[in-house]
């Protein structure tokens, strides 16, 4: 009985050849997106989860009144360890602060991150190099590992897992030092590196005031973390305490709390930063889910639209002494067929499009290996979809009576229409939401991409750089040399780019204490970036004091003080009175989403950072020159850095921030590609089971005198409203959401008004034609052979 | 065999009942030929859906074989089906995806039939009505006639006690008619099957034993026929 329906559904499908494509092939193309997503899914909220200690592990952070952070001071590690029992263990990490050169002969290392962590850390967060995690001797000892990749770059033929000598630096620089062995650099975790470098205690000489180490710590099985948190706060405060008198800073400290952030939410939503990465895996699971839906809303609507067909066989076996169950069970076969051979289609079409899916995200998913949570999840979907696509029809069909069926003038289009109809709107109006998106997240792109940036980003080359130039004498004779090879324009050193994130420190002025950006810049700095001076003057070597407690601020520091007459007026900050002496204009530092920060400039900042960014402004049509000759002169410039000339170019790195946008234009664009192909297949064949059941109504209608038109008309009329109701179900919700996500922006575009209307124009477009084309036969149709058909 | 106790069946229409069925009584006994008769709209064809337990009768008594099945539930009027009921259709009604071969094997198969036993049964039927060779055709590549000779084969599988034929002939031309009937006639009195049929038809009328005649839903006349 098994064999003779599988043959009678795939004769059944094989019949309605066009439609059954449809439905395949429909479903397998969301499933391949929803295949693409489920393992995107897993792979974002699995970081670290290899980890024994995964859901032991949490960071001690800090809330000040202004933010959060997960720098701390490292002895507070130690006071957590000891005061509290339920912590396991406790122990600190540190990134790498800037790029290292490790040479081996003529093999040559860039590190970008060097993780320094205390041996404990490396317990808590499981970080084992290939030859054991072993506990440094003494205080001083620190055992160096590179990373498998780095370690292939220094000694290609190296087999063993023997320590190696290199050199760091220039080659002639004859420091020299021990590399312990390698160590796998987990992508899939949120500690990667270049190469790792364990101590057995980090920060034995730092005090309170040095927040440069994250704590990990690791609790004991049990432990109420609420109440925990609020004891480490005390014991915070506490510590605080005691190297503070005076009652100002006191009362400071009832705003400063700690927290406790666990290992999971580390990836995707640390309470230091931001959950966006986490909104839009979420957005783009529900996105995923969505495309998956329709595909099977068009099944159902297909299956019932072919109940007409069905009827007939189902009041047929009825009466041959078929049960009802057995009926059900036969269309869930047929369906879960359909749905087999598409999941086989969308793991093809998924392998194919991974590539393009790997880049856009930046990750290393892979279908093919055995411990891929896919295996076990597929055939849950495959059964889930099944279901979705297949109950509704399997009971509509098997629940016909038979005396009504075989009487031979029965419709079964008019018991399910609005359903039908109501799929199609649906279907519809979530095609009309990405389409609207997609044009906004266009709009907003595009607008940040021609807005006036506040400075120019084009041919300013961004040189690496170890040297330390924060005095400015030591580097006016790099700055000489540089301005003598042709096409460089100007060269200036500071301690952070645009792009990046600036240093925050507290400054008063006009009474008025707050924590605004600072960056320590060399002269030129304006010239080489082209700022727009609002006031006053920039940096100049003919004005003695700039060196010492000059001040240029932007336009928002002026705002946030309140200053009316800056030029002139005082700021205060790292015990140090600066004058101002310009304004310069707001520029975009940060991107779109941000609000410029009021910002200060000043070349002399005990408290700021290393000025290690040199940025050259290089004329374009000599740029390719330029660069030859500052790679050939480098070791006589910057003998440091020697040979090792590396940069890159300022406007690419900007770029970089607009990179999450464009991935999710990316994400859009495809989103409203399938939606609306999927709707489309849809409609496709609704309007050609609508046509064939109305081919006798067509056939009268032409006899009565109706022309073509009149009957395209018709035949549109009802897929029009349904399109027209489908724009208006969705545009305010496409209104509210794509409001919402401009606001995280803080330049952004007005909600325009065309996306609004060309996605109507669009739907209704799609659906005339579409229906046109299926409507087109049964107008053409001689009237006579669909009348004598009886 | 079939017990029919006023029978009524009527729909309700603004509290305005509109008969199809009035106070029908009859009794059909094993081995009869039976020809319901009667203009169109008379209610031939509901009545012989009320005795194939297609339709329920809004009122009346209606007992099968002894048992009372006026309201039945759906897997008892199965068995009924599987084991007792053979239809035979006037649009023949068979299934299109199916072979003649399997479209006979369906009943069985639902009968659950071993199939060495179901192959002998089909090869036997095949035989008969002498469509061998049209065996693994589809419904649409025969003829109408062929098509209700399948589809008689097909009422016939489950060897059931009873067939019920709606019009039969109703689509085909006359020499077919007159095959079709006279298999019929010869499965009553060879095989003792009882059968009824609706007809409109007096000359098809005449190869059965007993006539009802049935007009604005009353029977008018209940004729037996003498050969």
């Amino acid at each position: 009985m098994f064999r003779l329906n599988l043959k009678i559904a795939l004769r059944n499908l094989w019949r309605n050849k066009t439609i059954t494509a449809i439905n395949v092939g429909g479903l397998a193309i969301a499933l391949a997106a929803f295949i693409l997503v489920t393992m995107y899914f897993t792979y974002e909220t699995s970081f670290d989860k290899t980890n024994p200690n995964y859901k032991k592990v949490y960071v001690v952070g800090i809330t000040y009144p202004e933010f959060k952070t997960n720098y701390t001071a490292a002895p507070f590690a130690k006071a957590i360890k000891q005061n509290f029992p339920e912590v396991e263990s406790a122990g600190i990490i540190k990134e790498g602060s800037f790029e290292l050169t490790i040479k081996n002969g003529k093999n040559t290392l860039f590190t970008k991150n060097i993780l320094a962590v205390d041996y404990n850390a490396a317990k808590i967060l499981d970080i084992k190099p290939e030859n054991g995690l072993v506990k440094p001797e003494g205080d001083t000892e620190r055992l160096n590992y590179l990373s498998s990749k780095s370690m292939k770059i220094l000694f290609p033929n190296k087999t063993d897992n023997k320590p190696e000598i290199v050199g760091y630096g220039a080659s002639n620089s004859g420091i020299t030092g021990i590399i312990a062995g390698s160590i796998k650099n987990n992508l899939h975790s949120n500690f990667t590196f270049d190469g790792i470098s364990i101590a057995s205690q980090l920060g034995t000489g730092d005090n309170y005031d040095m927040n440069d180490y994250t704590i990990y710590i690791q609790l004991k099985p049990g432990t109420d973390v609420a109440d925990l948190e609020r004891k480490i706060t005390a014991l915070y405060r506490t510590e605080l305490l005691k190297s503070k008198t005076d009652k100002k800073a006191i009362d400071e400290l009832k705003g400063i709390s700690t927290f406790l952030d666990p290992l999971s939410n580390q990836h995707l939503r640390p309470k230091a930063g931001n959950d966006a990465p986490y909104k839009i895996l979420i957005a783009l699971s529900v996105l995923g889910i969505f495309i998956l839906v329709i595909a099977c809303i068009n099944f159902t609507n297909l299956s019932i639209a072919q109940a007409a067909k069905r009827a007939k066989e189902v009041g047929i076996k009825k009466v041959m002494g078929a049960y009802r169950s057995q009926l059900t069970v036969q269309f869930l076969a047929e369906i879960f067929i359909q749905c087999f051979v598409a999941t086989i289609f969308a793991l093809i079409l998924a392998e194919l499009v991974l590539p393009y899916f790997n880049s856009l995200f930046q990750i290393p998913l892979s279908i093919w290996y055995i411990s891929n949570d896919l295996f076990w999840q597929l055939p849950l979907i495959l059964c889930l979809i099944t279901i979705i696509a297949g109950i509704y029809p399997a009971l509509a069909l098997s629940g016909f009576k038979p005396a009504l069926v075989l009487k031979g003038n029965f419709s079964a289009s008019k018991q399910s229409s609005w359903l039908r109809n109501g799929l199609l709107v649906f279907q519809f109006s979530i095609a009309v939401i990405f389409i609207i998106g997609l044009l906004i997240i266009n709009a907003q792109l595009k607008y940040m991409r021609s807005q006036d940036l506040g400075f120019t980003a084009n041919q300013v080359v961004y040189i690496k750089n170890i040297t330390i130039f924060n005095k400015p004498d030591k580097f006016e004779p790099v700055r000489d040399k540089i301005l003598k090879i042709p096409g460089i324009k100007s060269a200036t050193v500071a301690t952070f780019i645009p792009g990046g994130t600036n240093g925050v420190n507290s400054y008063t002025a006009n009474g008025l204490k707050a924590n605004i950006d600072f960056v320590d810049v060399d002269f030129d700095y304006l010239k080489t970036l082209d700022l727009k001076l609002k006031e006053g003057r920039f940096f100049s070597n003919e004005f003695k004091t700039d060196t010492l407690n000059a001040a240029v601020i932007n336009e928002s520091a002026v705002v946030k003080y309140g200053i009316k007459h800056p030029i002139g007026e005082t700021i205060r900050g790292c015990n140090i009175d600066y004058k101002i002496v310009g304004v310069i204009k707001d520029f975009k530092t940060q991107g779109f989403e941000s609000p410029v920060q009021p910002t200060i400039y000043t070349i002399r900042n005990p408290c700021g950072g290393y000025k290690l960014q040199i940025m050259l402004k290089i004329s374009e049509n000599r740029m390719a020159d330029a660069l030859a000759a500052l790679k050939a002169q480098w070791p006589q410039i910057n003998p440091q850095d020697g040979e090792d000339f590396r940069y890159e170019f300022l406007d690419e790195l900007y770029g970089k921030l607009f990179k999450k946008q464009e991935q999710l234009q990316s994400v859009f664009l495809a989103a409203a590609f399938l939606t609306i192909f999927i709707a489309i297949l849809g409609l496709f064949a609704f309007a050609k089971y609508i046509t064939t059941g109305r081919i006798k109504e067509i056939a009268l209608r032409k006899i009565l005198g109706a022309s073509h038109l009149q009957i395209f008309k018709l035949i549109n009329s009802s897929f029009f409203v349904m399109v027209l109701i489908a724009n208006t179900i969705s545009w305010p919700l496409a209104y509210i959401l794509t409001k919402k996500w401009l606001e995280t922006f803080a330049y952004r575009i007005e909600l325009p008004l065309f996306p609004f209307l060309i996605s109507a124009a669009l739907t209704i477009l799609l659906t005339i034609i579409t229906v046109s084309i299926q409507a087109n036969s049964a107008v053409k149709a001689n009237p006579v052979d669909a009348l004598k058909y009886e | 065999m079939i017990q029919l106790n006023n029978i009524e069946k009527y729909y309700a229409n603004k509290g305005i009942k509109n008969y199809v069925l009035r106070l029908v009584t009859t009794t059909i006994k094993q081995g009869e030929f039976v020809s319901i008769m009667g203009p169109s709209g008379a209610g031939k064809s509901t009545l012989l859906n009320i005795i194939g337990m297609l339709e329920e009768p809004t009122y009346g008594s209606y007992e099968f074989l002894g048992e009372d099945v006026t309201s039945l539930n759906e897997r008892k009027r199965i068995e009924l089906y599987r084991n007792h009921i053979g239809f035979v259709f006037q649009a023949y009604h068979l299934i299109d995806e199916m072979t003649v071969y399997e479209n006979i094997e369906a009943p069985l198969l639902y009968k659950k039939v071993g199939s060495s036993e179901r192959a002998s049964r089909i090869a036997d039927l095949l035989d008969r009505f002498n469509i061998v060779a049209k065996k693994d055709l589809f419904p649409n590549q025969l003829s109408g006639g062929q098509q209700q000779l399948v589809g008689i084969a097909r009422a016939l599988a489950a060897q059931p006690s009873i067939i019920l034929a709606d019009e039969p002939t109703g689509n085909l031309q006359s020499a077919q008619a007159e095959e079709i009937m006279t298999l019929f006639k010869k499965l009553n009195q060879e095989d003792g099957i009882t059968i009824i049929q609706v007809t409109h038809s007096e000359k098809n009328a005449q190869y059965g034993n007993r006539i009802l005649h049935i007009a604005d839903g009353v029977v008018k006349e209940d004729v037996a026929i003498l050969s």
